[in-house]
């Protein structure tokens, strides 16, 4: 040990490390993800502290028992979905195709949005949102909760309706579009955000009559995104009227509690002005992380908590902007098909009154969908000069 | 896991192997070093990996039947059938070399089989070295196989001579070297994963903004990130690579000697990839004439030597221009201003690490259009036509200085000296073993992420 402390050091390291991974290892570091074939148990130590999990939380009784709901409600939805899989399979195998999944909507026209879903996953790149409005999404099956301000206008080659049958009460607020359907254990595992509500939201969305705005239209608004938006602001005159809350790995889950480099938190930045419209763009980090039903959870939390802030606001969504050819036909996360299953999920959240949804990728994307070569700076991004055509697609989507 | 600072190699594959190689007996351990690095390749480069062992047999039998040579018919057919064997072999080396470099320009990049560009510049040094005798009759398949394919130097070097390896002695592995070899891994590792993904960031985020929108400041702050990532990721692999070299029983081999502390180009490089500049020394420059020649032929010499550098680095037309810069200027050196700079204290090393910059912005921008937009940015005589956001470089100033700090602290080579003298204090071996765990946090935070750009 005198003579080679670093190599008695490291090691002992390691055995602390490895020992403090077992001791967490169904308590503090539950929720990380570990692939012992390829990985020590002490890499979860590492990948918690990346989380704000610190081995000292091992002895802070409420942040531990927070972790422990938090990953048997992953187990307990995993195991549901697993249990739903199975079920499902053995309904294909006894010809009862659908049924479950019917039963468990509360609708009856789930095999449209299987045929979307099918279709999307298939391609294996970006649809543009009417073209996956052909290929199955046309809305038929989507049932609104209450004010079914649109459906005949949205869905000009309507189906004819199943026979009504008595529904329960929905869980959705007024005015908000239920999925077809429910991601399935397979999307779940690996890590496909599923459309599961087709493009019903984007079509209500496009039935707002955007105005044409100047540039003063910004002086009170909001912007709050990743990256992206900072591109935005570094690069346009929007700096100039708009207030920006934006840093690069942001996530809808973060939105209330990041501080932005210390400019402070959202909370905070609307309680010291009234803002009369607030933009976000969030989405594209956070598209290997659960599913559709989680994300838009998130979302729906998110918008409504600002509106709750921000009473007055009119609130504008933008779509999460897509990814260009080369990564999106290549990976298997980062790809304008889960971004289009994410997109048509928070498209439903607007209800033309106080929730809007603009659709970015009409700007910046190709016909395939594609952010175009001629304006990204990277696979995921504009260059900091396209940011351009961006202000001026929000000129024209005034609200 | 082909990353040293993957935590699968680090955690799985490296210590199974370190057990494995120093539990067998002394005369297996060149089987076990063979083997482990062949499944090292494979689990990166799968198929590819049939090259490599295709590669070691060729070469092993050019230079068997060089040492079988039948001696009685005299001198001049001993060095005739050598030199057959010799030239045959390399052009079977250069000619793979070419072919997999032009399957990955003209078709796909996936193509270029991970390090070839490396063993196959030490095939070609020990088809040399078989010729010039520096290799004896007593070399075994096993020595060929262990030296071409060792798996800490297969992917990026350094490019070791046979000689160096000291093959067919019984390797001395004790504590000490162990440890050694531990210190040389860890500071290489946080180099690599500290520093020099970090500040790569910086490069990458005016890449996806765009050159003709940064700030003429941000322009400089850039090619320095450029600069400082390059050095501590290459500096930090070789250390990482020779760190596992000592503790497998093997000499230390320099690659790195405070390159930016040079005052003149032509010393930068030799301080630089130094293994690399010895091979063009040794077995293009010096067989070309070197320096013993008339001067117009020396400027030849050297202009191919700068050349075959460049494209030896990547296929792009901008590895061509700066080799064929770095050539001019090490010519203009050698009959113009190196001596002056060289005796004014501060002017050289100024110069040098200036110059080094912008040849590295030339290397890292592979469109010719693009490299021009940022030369101009970096030198705004004719203004701008894009959208710049002139105050860029105050975030990322306060993003990024204490990288630039520690930076420029690691590249003054009295840190070196300080380390060597203070290396067993254990200040020191509290100081490594600390890093090493913020690598290992770093290595897990960015997992299945090569480029380091997960978060948008």
């Amino acid at each position: 040990m005198k003579k080679t402390p670093l190599i008695f050091a490291v090691i002992a390291t390691i055995i602390v490390f490895e020992l403090l991974g077992i001791v967490g290892y169904n308590n503090i570091y539950a929720t990380q993800d570990h692939d012992p074939v390829k990985e020590p148990i002490l890499a979860r130590v590492f990948s918690a502290i990346n989380d704000g999990i610190y081995p000292w939380d091992m002895f802070n009784e409420e942040k531990k028992a927070g972790i422990v709901a938090e990953a048997g409600k992953i187990r307990e939805k995993e195991e549901a979905m697993k249990l739903k899989a199975s079920g499902e399979g053995a309904d294909t195998a006894s010809g009862k195709e659908g049924t479950d999944t019917a039963a468990a909507n509360g609708n009856a026209d789930t095999s449209a949005a299987d045929g979307n879903a099918d279709t999307s996953a298939a391609d294996g790149n970006a649809d543009t949102s009417s073209k996956t409005g052909e290929a199955g999404g046309n809305g038929t099956g989507v049932s609104l909760s209450s004010d079914p301000v649109t459906l005949e206008k949205i869905s000009p080659t309507a189906t004819p309706e199943p026979t009504p049958t008595p529904e329960p009460e929905s869980i959705y607020p007024e005015g908000r579009l239920e999925p077809l359907r429910e991601s399935t254990y397979d999307e779940y595992i690996n890590h496909i955000s599923a459309d599961i509500y087709g493009d019903t939201g984007v079509l209500r969305a496009a039935t707002y009559e955007f105005k044409k705005v100047g540039i003063d239209y910004f002086d009170d608004a909001l912007f709050i995104g990743d990256s992206r938006t900072v591109g935005l602001r570094d690069y346009t005159e929007l700096k100039d009227h708009a207030d920006f809350l934006c840093e690069t790995s942001l996530t809808i889950s973060k939105v209330f509690t990041s501080d932005f480099k210390g400019k402070g938190t959202v909370e905070a930045a609307l309680s010291k002005k009234d803002y009369g419209k607030i933009y976000i763009m969030v989405g594209v980090n956070e598209l290997g992380t659960g599913t559709t039903e989680d994300f838009i959870e998130k979302y729906a939390e998110v918008v409504d908590r600002l509106h709750e802030l921000e009473p007055d606001a009119k609130i504008v969504i933008q779509s999460i902007m897509n990814i260009d050819r080369e990564r999106s036909t290549s990976d298997d996360i980062f790809n304008n098909t889960n971004i289009l299953g994410r997109n048509n999920a928070i498209a439903t959240l607007a209800d033309n009154k106080v929730f809007f949804y603009i659709n970015i990728n009409e700007a910046v994307c190709d016909e395939d969908g594609f952010l175009r070569d001629d304006l990204r700076g990277d696979h995921l991004h504009l260059l900091g000069a396209s940011n351009e055509i961006v202000v001026e697609y929000l000129l024209d989507h005034g609200v | 896991m082909i990353s040293f600072a993957d935590i699968s190699f680090l955690f799985r594959f490296l210590p199974v192997f370190l057990v494995v190689y120093y539990l067998v007996p002394a005369k297996y351990k060149e089987y076990v070093l063979i083997l482990g690095s062949l499944i090292f390749y494979a689990l990166g480069e799968g198929f590819f990996v049939l090259l490599l062992i295709l590669l070691i047999l060729v070469n092993y039998s050019f230079a068997a039947w060089s040492f079988r040579v039948k001696t009685h018919k005299g001198q001049e057919h001993i060095d005739k059938v050598k030199k057959i064997c010799m030239i045959s072999a390399i052009e079977i080396n250069i000619l793979v070399l070419l072919t997999f470099k032009g399957l990955a320009v003209f078709k796909d990049n996936s193509l270029l089989p991970l390090g070839l560009s490396f063993y196959i510049f030490k095939m070609i040094s020990f088809q040399a070295d078989v010729y010039n005798r520096k290799i004896d009759r007593s070399l075994t398949l096993s020595q060929a196989a262990a030296y071409f394919s060792l798996f800490p130097q297969i992917a990026q070097g350094p490019i070791m001579r046979f000689s160096d390896g000291d093959f067919g002695y019984e390797k001395i592995i004790t504590r000490e070297k162990i440890e050694e070899g531990l210190r040389y891994f860890i500071i290489g590792f946080a180099m690599k994963v500290i520093l020099a993904d970090r500040i790569g960031i910086l490069w990458n985020d005016i890449k996806m903004y765009g050159y003709q929108s940064i700030s003429t400041p941000l322009a400089w702050m850039g090619a320095f990130a450029y600069t400082f990532e390059l050095y501590f990721d290459f500096w930090g692999y070789s250390l990482m690579a020779s760190g596992i070299m000592v503790a497998l029983g093997f000499d230390f081999i320099r690659n790195f000697e405070h390159p930016y502390a040079s005052k003149t180009i032509s010393e930068f490089y030799r301080r630089w990839h130094m293994t690399l500049g010895s091979f063009f020394r040794d077995y293009v420059y010096f067989p070309m004439g070197g320096s013993r020649c008339s001067k117009p032929r020396m400027c030849l010499n050297l202009m191919v030597v700068w050349v075959l550098t460049g494209l030896w680095h990547g296929n792009g037309f901008n590895f061509l221009i700066w080799g064929a810069v770095l050539g001019i200027l090490i010519v203009a050196e050698k009959l113009l201003y190196g001596k002056k700079l060289e005796e004014i204290p501060v002017l050289g090393n100024v110069y040098t690490v200036i110059i080094i910059c912008l040849t590295w912005v030339i290397f890292a921008i592979n469109n010719l259009g693009d490299l021009g937009i940022f030369f101009g940015r970096l030198f705004p005589f004719f203004g701008s036509s894009g959208v710049v956001n002139t105050s860029d470089i105050f975030e990322y100033i306060a993003d990024y200085w204490w990288m630039f700090v520690i930076s420029i602290v690691l590249c003054v080579p009295a840190i070196g000296k300080l380390y060597e003298k203070h290396k067993k204090s254990p200040v020191v071996t509290v100081l490594l073993l600390v890093l090493f765990w913020i690598s290992v946090y770093f290595s897990v935070s960015t997992k299945g992420n090569p480029f380091m750009y997960l978060h948008f």
